[in-house]
């Protein structure tokens, strides 16, 4: 029995209609808010973005070998709207640069301490503490990479003073050539050249327009496929010019959508849109989820290229035995694979036990909060916020004591109360998929409460009726919601913030394109890569 | 072994290297003559929790499955003045009840007639728990709207402007509860009490919320005294601002290659890059004999995973907590020494978030049995997060016991703070007779702010209590006074002056 049932006869006074919405999640968007000063059909509006926790640490691993995530651990954590990089909120403090500068010592001393990191980083054996060739080498080869792009000989002159560290003659302590090399490490990584993405290009016909250069490009194509920077095949593409023509960023983007990284990020997006990168559940059981999902969104986009709204209609799902007993679907041959979803009511991604997992609330599933999941990550919706004057943080009581959840929520379709108006937007959505527990479990009746029997019915006002994952999604890709708003979170990742009213035709058209192609998911983020647009930016206007 | 700063061994230690004349002339200290007052230190300690339970009256608890009508657990007894009752929340307080008064029956103006943001009264709350309170709570600035945004400068901050200058650290920042927990979400602004001049999300004050970081913030600049230490430390010290020295180099550069917003963001990254520059660049002053490098806490906890900011049954143990009870004592720890060191004069330490969802059951475990009552110790083992203790999270301990239990814990972290400061000779006294210490809970006990009509609610900006520890500026604390529904800010308003502040007001608050 719910601890919200207990003890109801204490809470005389009924708390009034509630979204359940934990609250003010959105803080209204910095960054750009008046037109821009650039036809977004042309290019796209941009500012510096810092890398998020885990493009830092993604960042660190690729370039120094750095596998303890130190940026999740020692910075503070990012906001996710729904994503972890939307740069109109980020805001330089003295915490940030105290972590930072703490981060760097322990991450270079870790690079310089182990012996192959130490001869992955410096291409020569020094001669002496004091060997400026190899230092100079060094930083020849790391500087680059450190800094994304091609360095000057100023660039490297301004570090060559390190090494009066290496050589000085100090009792006192164990200085060697490598303590040049440490101090370098560290230098970098508070360098605000390391640290965020700064487009500067070249200006464009346009005032405000600027043509991004190919390490820029470069750079764009790395963050947005893998959460971390160019390796050393895309920076040779940028060094021969390669990523100026649609058609070498075309050849690129395809190499890179092959490598495990590309996949880890295709993942980390949708469980970010979706909203179940952190379920509340036994680590088995998350580890078994993300393994299905995951299985999904790598056969749609990538294993089996074509319909990616077969996200949302596939008829089969990959499960263990173990995930297979939990949903009460048949075991897989061999132990682990693809498993039939037939007289199940369940399809694709919405029939998951991670999407199922998200958004609950009040230790039960929330009709509510599956509702606004679907309004506004699914549909791309905006659902009004409950007026100031309920307190969302109480679950519905309904009639006094009522028994079954359905009754409970008596009140949000009652439409003589204030409730109705919003509620019937997102309750009878949630209430299509009450047959499926917290853990994506079919269940008959409310947990623990055999009377309650189930009646699984739900409803998209004015778009139509459903019961189950397999209906709603139906419903969803009908309907043109499920493509356009795939696109509109993407392009809100790719951007680092949500789009704005001004870049409505560009979205219309990018969703338009992607209906062209057949939503073929790969192509279309190859496409997105290889348009002009990607290689240009608008100056944000203050 | 602790190290201890001597001018002595600071200035040999300095002596080898190659130090520059201007940073010789910041390292001395200020001259402070003995019959010079110690400095007047500031600290506000912030609980994300409510005074009671939700529809539970101040005498009325479930424990254990079983229904208690007991009194002595809401924080404000009916006793007042000197030697009133220690009440459950207060009882780590014990043997401090000289050191500290007790603000209680105080309360925020609300609009009951209306919810719109322009009628909003002057120092009000937005008819919206939990942002709405934020604002009047910490700023005495009335909020027009649901988000966790401060519109004034908050308390703490009026103190470390009145002392720029005077510290290597304007101010301390610092949060023990490092993540928001509930899955999907994010804290989104429920983690500042701090804001600088004008308020506003632009004047919001990151915390550092790593311990590991706040020490070696604070303490990494001590010169140890040993001739071989101090030589490593020198050694350190000019590799460290020898690196922060390199990336201001390409400020000028880079900052000019690019756009006006990008040149916003990177200037303020500069500046911050600058001022840990000339914080290294400092040498903390003496300030009195018991300035010591306090021990190394060693790496952070971890930090937990994400719950679905649920009741008992959902906030299951390993989940929502990263060890904020260690936490919260390191950063006492540090903000004690960084007091001791006049390190800073103004501090801020939010053990929990507003909107707090950390699982109160290892706190409440960690609490025991419950002492001065013959009940169960089950009372302690109150499951859910620390919200929703509140909300009735947990189906066997509800109300007024278990809330007054987890207050207790934060002001355990208040009292061991006050301990500490008060067991710290300075002058004649001790360091806590030249500081005020803040304890706020974010909520009272009594109106829903929503729906302005039911009782007995944690949703409330009524009832609301302020602790006030110290005895800078000849505050004189030991008494439980009755607010008569004052605005919580006057209270702050009082510590501020005795820590120096000559004005009588905080946003729209006045004394």
């Amino acid at each position: 029995m719910s601890s919200r049932l207990a003890g109801t006869a204490v809470l005389a006074l009924l708390l009034a209609c509630s979204t359940g919405q934990i609250g003010p999640d959105r803080e209204s968007a910095g960054g750009p808010d008046g037109p821009p000063a650039v036809d977004p059909l042309i290019a796209i509006q941009s500012g510096a973005r810092r890398l998020s926790q885990a493009e830092l640490d993604n960042t660190l691993r690729d370039l120094v070998g750095e596998d303890t995530a130190p940026a999740a651990r020692l910075l503070n954590e990012d906001e996710f709207r729904p994503f972890d990089n939307d740069y109109t909120i980020q805001q330089a403090s003295a915490a940030l640069i105290t972590s930072l500068e703490a981060l760097a010592e322990e991450v270079a001393a870790r690079a310089v301490a182990d012996g192959a990191r130490r001869a992955a980083l410096v291409p020569c054996t020094p001669s002496s503490a004091a060997d400026e060739a190899c230092f100079r080498q060094f930083l020849e080869s790391y500087l680059p990479r450190a800094f994304r792009r091609p360095v000057t000989g100023e660039d490297i002159d301004a570090y060559v003073p390190l090494l009066a560290y290496a050589s000085e003659d100090n009792p006192a302590v164990d200085n060697d050539f490598y303590t040049a090399v440490e101090l370098a490490v560290a230098a970098t990584i508070q360098d605000p050249e390391l640290l965020y993405r700064i487009e500067r290009g070249t200006p464009g016909d346009t005032p405000g327009l600027v043509e991004l250069d190919e390490y820029e490009i470069a750079n764009r194509m790395s963050y947005l496929l893998w959460a971390s920077m160019p390796d050393d095949q895309l920076f040779a593409a940028a060094g021969a010019g390669s990523l100026q023509s649609p058609q070498g960023r075309r050849a690129e983007a395809l190499r890179m959508l092959d490598d495990p990284k590309a996949r880890t990020q295709l993942h980390r997006f949708h469980a970010m849109w979706l909203g179940y990168r952190s379920i509340p559940h036994s680590p088995d059981l998350v580890a078994a989820f993300n393994r299905e999902t995951s299985a999904l969104i790598d056969r749609v986009i990538l294993d089996e290229p074509g319909s990616y709204l077969r996200l949302f209609t596939m008829d089969e799902t990959f499960v263990d035995d173990s995930l297979a007993d939990h949903y009460g679907l048949p075991h897989p041959a061999d132990g682990e694979g693809w498993v039939s979803y037939e007289g199940t009511g369940r399809a694709g991604i919405l029939g998951h036990g991670s999407l199922l997992a998200a958004f609950s609330k009040f230790e039960d599933t929330s009709p509510t909060q599956r509702g606004i999941l679907v309004r506004t990550r699914l549909m791309c919706e905006e659902v009004p916020r409950p007026p100031p004057t309920v307190d969302t943080d109480q679950p519905p009581q309904g009639a006094m004591d009522a028994l079954c959840k359905y009754e409970r929520y008596a009140e949000h379709r009652d439409q003589s109360s204030s409730c109705a108006a919003c509620h019937s937007l997102v309750d009878p959505i949630g209430f299509g998929l009450e047959n499926y527990d917290i853990a994506g479990r079919y269940r008959e009746h409310d947990d623990g409460l055999p009377e309650c029997v189930i009646d699984g019915s739900g409803e998209i006002v004015n778009v139509g009726s459903f019961a189950g994952p397999a209906e709603l999604s139906q419903l969803l890709v009908d309907n043109g919601y499920a493509d356009s708003c795939a696109v509109r979170q993407f392009l809100a990742f790719a951007l680092g913030r949500p789009t704005t009213s001004y870049e409505a035709a560009l979205v219309e058209e990018i969703i338009e394109a992607f209906r062209a192609g057949q939503h073929d998911f790969k192509a279309f983020v190859v496409d997105f890569i290889a348009s002009e647009r990607f290689a240009r930016r608008v100056e944000e206007r203050l | 072994m602790a190290m201890k700063l001597n001018r002595r061994v600071v200035l040999r230690g300095m002596a080898g290297a190659a130090v520059s004349l201007p940073l010789l002339e910041c390292m001395l200290p200020p001259k402070r003559s003995s019959a010079q007052a110690a400095p007047a230190r500031y600290a506000i300690l912030f609980a994300g929790q409510a005074l009671g339970g939700d529809n539970y009256p101040k005498n009325q608890s479930r424990v254990a499955g079983q229904n208690i009508t007991e009194g002595g657990h809401f924080v404000a007894d009916t006793s007042y003045g000197r030697g009133f009752a220690l009440t459950t929340p207060l009882l780590p307080l014990q043997g401090m009840e000289n050191d500290f008064s007790m603000f209680s029956n105080l309360a925020i103006p609300f609009n009951a007639s209306s919810a719109d943001g322009a009628a909003v009264p002057p120092a009000g709350a937005y008819r919206d728990f939990h942002g709405g309170g934020s604002s009047p709570l910490l700023s005495g600035t009335r909020s027009t709207s649901p988000e966790y945004v401060c519109n004034g400068i908050t308390s703490d901050q009026v103190i470390a402007e009145l002392n720029a200058g005077q510290t290597t650290h304007k101010s301390l920042v610092v949060r023990a509860q490092p993540a928001f927990y509930v899955s999907g979400y994010s804290f989104a602004g429920r983690q500042y009490i701090s804001y600088g001049p004008g308020g506003g999300r632009s004047a919001r004050i990151e915390a550092q919320a790593s311990p590991e970081v706040a020490y070696r913030s604070l303490f990494s600049g001590f010169v140890p005294d040993d001739g071989e230490d101090a030589a490593r430390f020198d050694f350190a010290l000019r590799k460290r601002r020898s690196v922060l020295d390199l990336v201001l180099e390409k400020r000028a550069k880079l900052v000019s290659s690019v756009g006006r917003a990008d040149q916003e963001r990177l200037e303020r990254h500069f500046d911050e890059i600058r001022d840990l520059e000339n914080r290294l660049s400092a040498i903390p002053p003496i300030a009195s004999e018991g300035c010591a490098v306090p021990p190394d806490p060693g790496a952070d906890p971890p930090i937990g995973g994400d719950h679905d900011g649920g009741g008992s049954a959902s906030v299951t143990p390993g989940s929502g907590y990263s060890d904020e009870h260690a936490r919260a004592r390191i950063f006492a720890d540090l903000i004690h020494m960084a007091f001791v060191c006049d390190l800073t004069r103004a501090a801020s330490l939010q053990i929990t978030a507003f909107q707090s969802h950390m699982n109160a059951r290892p706190i409440a475990d960690g609490l025991g049995t419950l002492p001065g009552t013959t009940r169960p110790s089950r009372w302690a083992s109150v499951g859910g997060d620390l919200h929703e203790v509140g909300h009735n999270g947990d189906p066997d301990n509800r109300g007024q016991i278990p809330s007054a239990g987890l207050l207790q814990w934060h002001i355990s972290h208040y009292a061991y703070l006050m301990d500490k400061l008060r067991n710290t000779p300075e002058g004649d006294g001790s360091v806590l007779d030249n500081s005020m210490l803040v304890f706020t809970p974010e909520a009272g006990h009594g109106l829903q702010l929503n729906d302005a009509s039911s009782q007995n609610q944690t949703h409330s900006v009524e009832n609301m209590v302020v602790l006030l520890a110290g005895r800078a500026g000849g505050f004189n604390p030991g008494e439980h006074i009755n607010g008569n529904r004052a605005h919580p800010a006057t209270v702050l308003i009082r510590a501020m002056q005795a820590a120096g502040y000559q004005g009588n007001s905080l946003g729209e608050v006045s004394l």
